[in-house]
């Protein structure tokens, strides 16, 4: 009786050790290769988007069902809740003159389960800068009780520098380490780094 | 060249009175400082970055920003108070802080220490707070100073201790600064852990709104969500500015500061009523006022 117990006891450690590994296989460095074409596509017409209205973007639902819309104007930041396919969402696309190629965004961003897109400032030598950050949300299945994480990737316009262990670096002669909202990042391109992290934006 | 301090400038006039002063006075001000010499107390702002910055602060009030990370928006918050307010108070304190390592504001004497003093000028990966030295220097002098419960564990300043318990806020301490510096009268409900006992939340916000400042202390998540952990720590852990709020449908139409910039967000009463853990209410003291 007493090893049988035993038995079942290491049939489900052995399940939860399995399945903490399968919740982590999407956080490699292969998601990006894996999706780069639409991850690039996704990173160009944001930039291009936002050149001519700035706003960010954030699915709020596990069913990507649901969007969160950040509108930035020259005196407000308004944020709105929509569902996707909701007639409110044209209303307010017209209304602030947005491009009409949001529609498309929201769908390659449903395609690779990233939840929230955003530009972000940073500042080398006095000198502004930004990048463009998305968070991906790893769908399956995880285990219970542990903290959900988040996949994310910065674009920058520029060549990044990184040191031996591929960490982002804050410049070429800053041997510092660049930290982007609180967090270390890694290099996967020279214009492209990930980290791994508890809170997606 | 010496700049009087807000108590010299107040002078003459009435004590139990708030300061007030004009965006103009705090321009001329700074037209007629021109430019400044390098302060040797704060040896990483450099000066003509830290005039930029005081301009910035008076010409575009809303903009001053707390940084990416940091635990420092409850000091940009009442900020808002002297920016719109008092600009000229706020100029001279700093101006003469810079100059001299040392000043008083309000009720208050601020000598930081030399780690602070290192320290301001030397922060970055924060976003615009990286360019923004005076800022800097102006959130790391309030946390110096003022300490209340939860700083009891991280006192003294070490670099990185901007987005830890050194720089946090508690609502007593939000209340307490504000009085200190600069003269208002301050009522508050709620409290650090549990959420006001308001029944209608809408109504209660905009009636206070009608005859004063609202600072709002909220459950930061809430507001703005970061994660999809189910199990979530109810407090409140970010301050905001509340400018209006409207009655649209069957949501509530919030505009308020933070981050260096309004934001109009529509919210559920529900909502509302789950995130706020604070409401502080700010009145001009005046010699006529009863």
């Amino acid at each position: 009786m007493r090893s049988r117990y035993y038995h079942i006891m290491a049939v489900c450690c052995a399940a939860l050790l399995l399945g903490s590994c399968a919740t982590r296989k999407i956080f490699s460095t292969n998601y990006y290769h894996q999706n780069e074409k639409v991850l690039t596509d996704i990173e160009h017409s944001y930039r291009a988007m936002y050149g001519k209205r700035p706003f960010s973007l954030e699915f709020t639902d596990k069913s990507f069902n649901n969007i969160s819309l950040e509108i930035i104007t020259d005196s407000v930041k308004l944020i709105y809740d929509f569902e996707v396919h909701e007639a409110r969402l044209q209303d307010t696309m017209q209304k602030y003159r947005l491009p009409a190629e949001i529609h498309q965004l929201i769908e390659q961003m449903k395609s690779i389960r990233c939840i929230w897109i955003n530009m972000l400032d940073y500042y080398t030598n006095n000198r502004r800068e930004t990048l463009v950050f998305m968070s991906i949300r790893n769908v399956a299945i995880h285990l219970p009780f542990t903290p959900e994480k988040y996949y994310i990737l910065t674009f920058y316009a520029q060549l990044q520098y990184y040191d031996s262990e591929g960490r982002l670096l804050a410049g070429r002669n800053l041997r510092r380490v660049r930290k982007i909202n609180d967090e270390i990042f890694m290099r996967i391109t020279d214009k492209v780094c990930y980290t791994i992290s508890g809170r997606f934006r | 060249m010496v700049v009087a301090t807000p108590l010299e400038a107040a002078a003459g006039a009435n004590a139990d009175t708030t300061p007030m002063s004009t965006q103009a006075q705090a321009i001329a001000l700074l037209d007629k400082l021109g430019t400044i010499q390098q302060s040797p107390h704060w040896p990483n702002v450099h000066p003509a970055a830290f005039m930029q910055n005081l301009r910035k602060d008076v010409e575009q009030p809303f903009s001053i920003y707390e940084g990416r990370s940091t635990n420092f928006c409850g000091y940009a918050a009442l900020s808002f108070l002297p920016l719109h307010y008092d600009p000229l108070g706020f100029v001279g304190f700093m101006v003469k802080m810079y100059q001299e390592g040392k000043a008083v504001y309000g009720k208050a004497y601020f000598e930081p220490s030399k780690e602070v003093k290192r320290g301001a000028g030397r922060l970055v990966f924060k976003g615009e707070l990286d360019i923004r030295p005076a800022d800097q220097m102006w959130f790391m002098v309030l946390a110096d100073h003022f300490k209340g419960y939860l700083n009891i564990f991280d006192p003294h300043y070490n670099p990185g201790d901007e987005n830890r318990l050194w720089a946090a806020v508690n609502l007593a301490k939000f209340c307490r600064m504000i009085r200190t510096l600069f003269n208002y009268n301050v009522s508050a409900v709620g409290s650090d852990l549990f959420r006001p006992g308001v029944r209608d939340m809408y109504e209660y916000l905009s009636e206070r709104l009608k005859t004063g400042h609202l600072a709002l202390f909220v459950n930061n998540p809430g507001l703005y969500r970061k994660d999809h952990h189910k199990l979530k720590v109810g407090v409140p852990t970010h301050y905001i500015i509340l400018l209006n709020v409207e009655e649209m449908g069957d949501r509530i139409a919030c505009t308020y500061w933070d981050y260096g910039g309004r934001t109009m967000q529509l919210l559920s009463p529900d909502i509302l009523k789950r995130i706020v853990f604070g409401i502080i209410h700010i009145t001009r003291k005046s010699a006529d006022a009863q």
